[in-house]
């Protein structure tokens, strides 16, 4: 059994990068909650912004992390095109034809990662990806500290956008019923495609803060979408508190199986406990979930 | 579940029905006595042809006639293969009785599951299917127990290819005459009814759960069958490409092409990808972008796949000749 100080530095490392998680998994959370669209490609749009992270670090030599907010809307601008493009045209046609869609321009982005950057692994390489902070007898990486405070930032600016603004109102609305939003003026086409590029913006977000605090490859978007649907689902589609709460705890879990199991077990662990989810309470921690 | 999986429910008529019992076997006989005359490529093809095409049947089964759009075919396919190299290695169990055990220990993780993925509806099977197939690949990697990311060698020869392609010919008609019964009786109409609308089948007494579980389980033990039979002629298995998204990327992709929920659209879908990718055999990255690209294409503008643009065509060529 490792020591106490271990342990301890490993479930605040989870409890951390939980809040990393909650912000990935807000992406997944809004377009599924407002578009009821499984965005299966929400993976490679996380990946995408972690090599946007990492260019734009080597050729203007931006820290990405300063530059989060520029990395999130370059990757809203690019994700507008596919939501017109894809998403839109299939409005009505159900749940599968969008989501079959997505899972494509997951193949596709996967593809041309690895034919554009190669398949190596790469890490966005800042001076405090690799410092650490000792809190008494706690060492916690310094990038971890900035990535949980900057994503409960994020997540809580999406939540204010959400519950406080013109955008959020229109945005509740579409979601709760599209009919009646768009028969009171609410052009539910431009709020969808505005949902679609907040969700990519997140996603990117939460991958360069990932892709500092770890190594990618052009393949890891697969696991990050699985564990970003586990908190989903944990947390209640839609419910931003929920999500926050539950990023956290999957971060948590994750840590101490990584303990107990070794560290190769710490994704296994969280899509075990996303199947454990489905089957016993599917309607996330925080009780109702619904909106 | 979608608008455009609901028709070709019952259109095919009566004689075709009666044809089709003397055409299907005739097929397979005249397969099967090619086997001898095949040249090694094509026999190469012609598995992989087969093999795919039981999945495709498999996948057809439960996403084109059932509406469960299941992402985890790697996962009951790379059970099979283990479950089959375990058996002859441990247990030296011969062949006719491995091939079917491995299908069935694909069958049971299928009944393990089914509780965390039948729980919700619709797009949480397709999701908890695709967590499934990620969490065995990640097993099977860190778990040393079965070889870990290296992998088992297979303690018996492979048998040689033209063998192969006589087991995945008998693998695709036993698949063939599981579809026959399950999309022409009693059991294809309680399912058409679970996937246009459960809730209203529940009404009338259909069962939901037990109906997808039956399709899920069924269409789980074929995949791991076909998953042993491919462990077998490699005679060596490893997590990475047992378990690889390829498997569950190209049975989708080959149904969507084809005709989801249509006889012909696997055989057709198959005949293509395999097609595109020994066109593009040295570029696998491209291709599997391609394939994307396609599906996205087929998926917008052609939902009834290729066999339902000639299904299409046909129907407005006899409209114009009557």
């Amino acid at each position: 059994m490792p020591n106490l100080e271990v342990v301890a530095n490993s479930l605040l490392s989870g409890f951390l990068l939980g809040g990393v998680l909650a912000l990935t998994a807000l992406g997944l959370s809004i377009a599924l909650g407002v578009m009821r669209l499984v965005n299966l490609a929400h993976g490679e749009l996380l990946v995408g912004g972690a090599y946007l992270g990492y260019y734009l670090l080597r050729y203007t030599g931006i820290d990405p992390i300063a530059g989060l907010l520029l990395v999130g809307m370059a990757m809203a601008v690019l994700a507008l095109p596919f939501q017109r493009l894809l998403i839109a045209p299939l409005v009505g046609k159900g749940m599968e034809a969008p989501m079959i869609t997505m899972f494509g321009v997951s193949v596709i982005l996967q593809n041309l990662y690895l034919l554009a950057f190669s398949a190596d692994t790469r890490a966005i390489d800042t001076p405090y990806a690799a410092s650490a902070v000792h809190l008494g007898p706690i060492t916690v990486p310094e990038i971890y500290l900035i990535g949980f405070a900057v994503s409960v930032l994020l997540v809580v600016g999406v939540h204010l956008l959400v519950s406080r603004t013109a955008f959020g109102r229109e945005l509740r609305a579409s979601s709760y019923d599209a009919d009646a939003a768009a028969a009171m003026g609410v052009d539910v086409k431009r709020v969808h495609a505005l949902t679609f590029a907040l969700g990519a913006a997140c996603a990117a977000m939460g991958g360069v803060l990932l892709g500092t605090a770890f190594s990618f490859t052009p393949g890891s978007g697969g696991t990050y979408l699985l564990i970003s649907f586990a908190v989903v689902v944990l947390g209640g589609i839609g419910n931003i508190f929920g999500t926050l709460v539950a990023g956290i705890a999957l971060g948590l879990l994750q840590s101490l199986g990584a303990v107990v199991f070794g560290d190769g077990y710490r994704d296994l662990v969280g899509l075990v406990l996303f199947l454990l989810a489905l089957a016993l309470r599917p309607q996330g921690i925080t009780g109702s979930g619904a909106r | 579940m979608s608008v455009t999986l609901k028709q070709t429910a019952l259109q095919s008529a009566a004689p075709q029905w009666q044809a089709r019992w003397l055409a299907l076997p005739l097929a397979f006989a005249v397969l099967a006595g090619l086997a001898p005359m095949l040249s090694d490529y094509a026999l190469e093809i012609g598995f992989r042809i087969l093999l795919l095409v039981t999945l495709a049947e498999a996948w057809n089964l439960l996403a084109g006639y059932g509406g469960l759009v299941s992402l985890g075919t790697a996962a009951f396919f790379g059970i099979g293969a283990y479950a089959l190299t375990g058996l002859v290695n441990k247990l030296g169990a011969p062949l006719a009785v491995a091939l079917p055990l491995a299908g069935v220990c694909s069958a049971l993780l299928a009944l393990a599951v089914s509780r965390a993925v039948f729980r919700l509806r619709g797009l949480y099977f397709t999701v908890g299917t695709l967590a499934l197939a990620e969490a065995t690949r990640l097993f099977m990697i860190n778990y040393n127990g079965f070889g870990g990311a290296t992998g088992l060698f297979l303690s018996q020869d492979p048998p040689g290819l033209r063998a192969l392609y006589l087991i995945a010919l008998g693998l695709l008609a036993f698949t063939t005459a599981v579809m026959t019964v399950a999309t022409r009786s009693r059991f294809s109409i309680l399912l058409r009814a679970v996937r246009d609308d459960e809730d209203a089948a529940a009404q009338i007494g259909v069962r939901p759960f037990r109906i997808k579980l039956i399709v899920f389980v069924l269409a789980s033990f074929l995949m791991g069958v076909a998953g042993a039979l491919q462990g077998l002629k490699l005679g060596a298995i490893e997590p990475y490409g047992m378990f690889g998204i390829q498997w569950t990327v190209n049975v989708l992709s080959i149904v969507i092409i084809g005709g989801q929920g249509l006889r012909a659209g696997p055989l057709v879908g198959a005949i293509f990808v395999v097609g595109l990718s020994e066109l593009l055999a040295d570029y696998p990255a491209v291709h599997l972008a391609l394939t994307g690209v396609i599906l996205i294409i087929v998926i917008r503008f052609a939902p009834q796949g290729l066999v339902g643009l000639v299904q299409a065509w046909l129907a407005v060529k006899a409209q114009e000749a009557s």
